[in-house]
């Protein structure tokens, strides 16, 4: 992936002064069990996390301050089998693995107060990053977390799934 | 290893096609023919290579004093843009020369050595300005060149040069024995139907599909001891006073080879099931051939003949008519990436076999009208096994000054246009000449202002 990607920025730096638009499916690379969660939170916890780290390359023109624009966008979906509560869900871009799921995430929702039975679907906004320092790297870890949020005295289960994670990077042409 | 690989693979199939077109065969460091259009109008340059009748027509310019200089000088302007974005103190550091630059680009780096800045670029060729997308996820890989489509080739593509270093001798009576220092090289990429298919028509790649290029590249290079004959077979009116008359001319050469080597093979890469379920697996196979001992041998010759008639002169010139060399001292490898063991593997073939290799035969015709009122035209055909290159020109002298202009053909089948002027005082003339050039990248036209010293 790493080759690939590396090959594709050389061919588009030859090309011109065009952009270069990698539109990624960040959800295809990831594990049906990274991409599909169960979740149960016992009485006595009030907070927990479910979360998958994974780690992407990048073309090395990319540390030259080459990516533009980074767009992302996510869906996602809850099934509260158990229990109620709420589920935030976010997702992180961080260029090591430590430093994923601090700060503000790039792409956040909220599903709301939920009662067994229910099934929510969440649609973070898009969000837009201009000249991402995250990205002037040759990798990106990604960080895709459900916080469970419950009344302590309760249990709290169910299922989420991430339905969709995509990427887009936009290089100017000229990047070398 | 893998990944190594895999990138080098990858950036040759999607690099390969926009390499420069056949190193500019047309290139002079004479402005004045810049000027023309890349014809020469004089009697040396291309005229004396290519056709050895012209070893004993003089040259006309030197014969009246007006004309032709004894040599150019080029000023290379060029060299100084180029290193004032490349400071000549600070080349270790460039990121143009270093590979483990993270802005290293080969493209950059190859159009540097088959274009050497040495004159200024007045205007570059734009580049497309198109966005080009790649859709990227473990089930699909698209490519979207959008109108850079258009720039990848047809057929086989690539670049080529045959040189003669130096032809050096001594004779008389028309007879030259003398050697010469020859050096060829040749570079061919042919795009595999699947991956032109995948880069121009379908965008999308398919599982378990090899995508690749062949290539097929050699470079040899020798000193050849040559025998010669030149001279005036049959006389014009004028006698000895003038040029007028037919112009036999051959040459007989022993080429001896000092080096060579050559690749064959195709490079790519195999995508998994899914497409990108995992790394391409690279596709790396090729024979790699070079001579183990400086022993090349094989004969091969020149003829040519110019007639000349007042004002109008015309010629034809033959090269390296059957010259193949027999290498008998040759070791043959194969380079294979094997999947199992993540590297290329070598195996020796054959540590010492024969094998042959071929010069490409040139054609020149060249014609040439010199007017009593200081304008000469004229124009030559030229193909070194490359493709075919046609120049037309014109120089118009008045005093001290000219004025050119000429157009040509390129490999390409492009039309390209040249306009120059100089002055001359005394011994000493400066000349300029613009001329358009075209490269893969671009449909559109460069221009290129050359610019030298001519010594009278």
């Amino acid at each position: 992936m790493k080759a690939l990607a590396t090959a594709l920025l050389i061919f588009v730096a030859a090309c011109g002064e065009g952009n270069a638009i990698f539109n990624v499916d960040v959800l295809s690379f990831l594990s049906a069990s990274d991409s599909v969660k169960r979740f149960s939170v016992p009485v006595g916890i009030g907070q927990a996390d479910s979360s998958v780290a994974r780690r992407f390359f990048l073309p090395p023109g990319f540390g030259e301050s080459a990516a533009d624009s980074v767009s992302a966008s996510a869906t996602a979906s809850i099934i509260d089998t158990a229990g109620s509560g709420s589920v935030q869900f976010d997702v992180f871009f961080a260029r090591t693995q430590a430093a994923l799921f601090t700060g503000t995430p790039y792409l956040s929702a909220n599903s709301g107060a939920m009662v067994a039975g229910d099934s929510v679907r969440l649609l973070p906004p898009t969000t837009v990053s201009l000249a991402d320092t995250v990205f002037q790297k040759d990798t990106v870890w990604v960080g895709i977390r459900a916080r469970i949020n419950k009344n302590i005295a309760n249990t709290m289960a169910g299922r989420f799934r991430l339905n969709g994670l995509n990427v887009r990077i936009v290089v100017r042409g000229n990047i070398l | 290893m893998r990944t190594g690989v895999v990138a080098l693979a990858v950036a040759v199939l999607v690099l390969a096609p926009l390499l420069p077109e056949q190193a500019r065969a047309q290139f002079s460091f004479d402005a004045r023919r810049v000027g023309m259009g890349g014809v020469s109008l004089s009697r040396d340059g291309n005229a004396r290579r290519y056709n050895p009748a012209y070893r004993a027509v003089k040259n006309k310019g030197l014969a009246a004093g007006t004309g032709a200089p004894k040599f150019s000088i080029p000023i290379p302007l060029g060299l100084i843009d180029f290193f004032k974005d490349h400071p000549i103190n600070h080349l270790g550091d460039d990121p143009m020369f270093n590979p483990d630059s993270a802005a290293f680009n080969p493209i950059a780096l190859l159009d540097i050595v088959f274009n050497p800045p040495i004159f200024l670029e007045v205007k570059k060729a734009p580049r497309p300005t198109n966005d080009v997308q790649f859709t990227i996820g473990r089930n699909q890989l698209i490519i979207d060149l959008g109108a850079t489509k258009v720039l990848i080739p047809e057929q086989d593509f690539g670049l080529g040069s045959t040189s003669r270093l130096f032809d050096a001798g001594a004779g008389f009576g028309g007879f030259n024995v003398g050697v010469m220092g020859f050096l060829e090289y040749d570079v061919r990429f042919n795009l595999d139907s699947t991956l032109r298919n995948f880069l121009v028509s379908d965008s999308t790649a398919r599982p378990n599909t090899s995508y690749f290029v062949n290539v097929d590249g050699v470079a040899q290079a020798g000193l050849a001891p040559t025998v010669s004959y030149a001279g005036r077979i049959v006389k014009g009116i004028g006698g000895d006073s003038t040029d007028d008359g037919l112009y036999v001319g051959g040459a007989l050469h022993y080429y001896l080879g000092a080096t060579y080597g050559r690749a064959v093979g195709p490079a790519g890469f195999v995508t998994g099931n899914p497409v990108l379920g995992a790394t391409p697996t690279p596709l790396l196979d090729g024979n790699v051939f070079n001579s183990t001992k400086a022993n090349g041998h094989g004969i091969g010759g020149d003829i040519g003949m110019v007639w000349i008639s007042g004002p109008f002169e015309v010629g034809v010139g033959v090269d390296d008519i059957g010259a193949e060399l027999t290498w008998s001292h040759t070791k043959i490898q194969r380079y294979l990436y094997t999947t199992s063991t993540n590297s290329v593997s070598r195996t020796v073939i054959a540590p010492d076999t024969t094998t042959k290799t071929k010069l490409p035969v040139t054609y020149l015709a060249n014609a040439a009208i010199h007017m009593g009122t200081g304008t000469t035209v004229g124009g030559d055909v030229i193909n070194s096994g490359r493709g075919t290159v046609i120049h037309i020109g014109a120089e118009q002298r008045t005093g001290p000054f000219a004025v050119r202009g000429g157009v040509s053909r390129d490999q390409r089948k492009k039309m390209q246009f040249g306009v120059g002027g100089g002055v001359r005082l005394g011994a000493l003339g400066l000349d300029v000449g613009f001329w358009t050039h075209s490269n893969s990248l671009s449909t559109q036209r460069a221009i290129t202002m050359a610019t030298s010293i001519s010594i009278y």
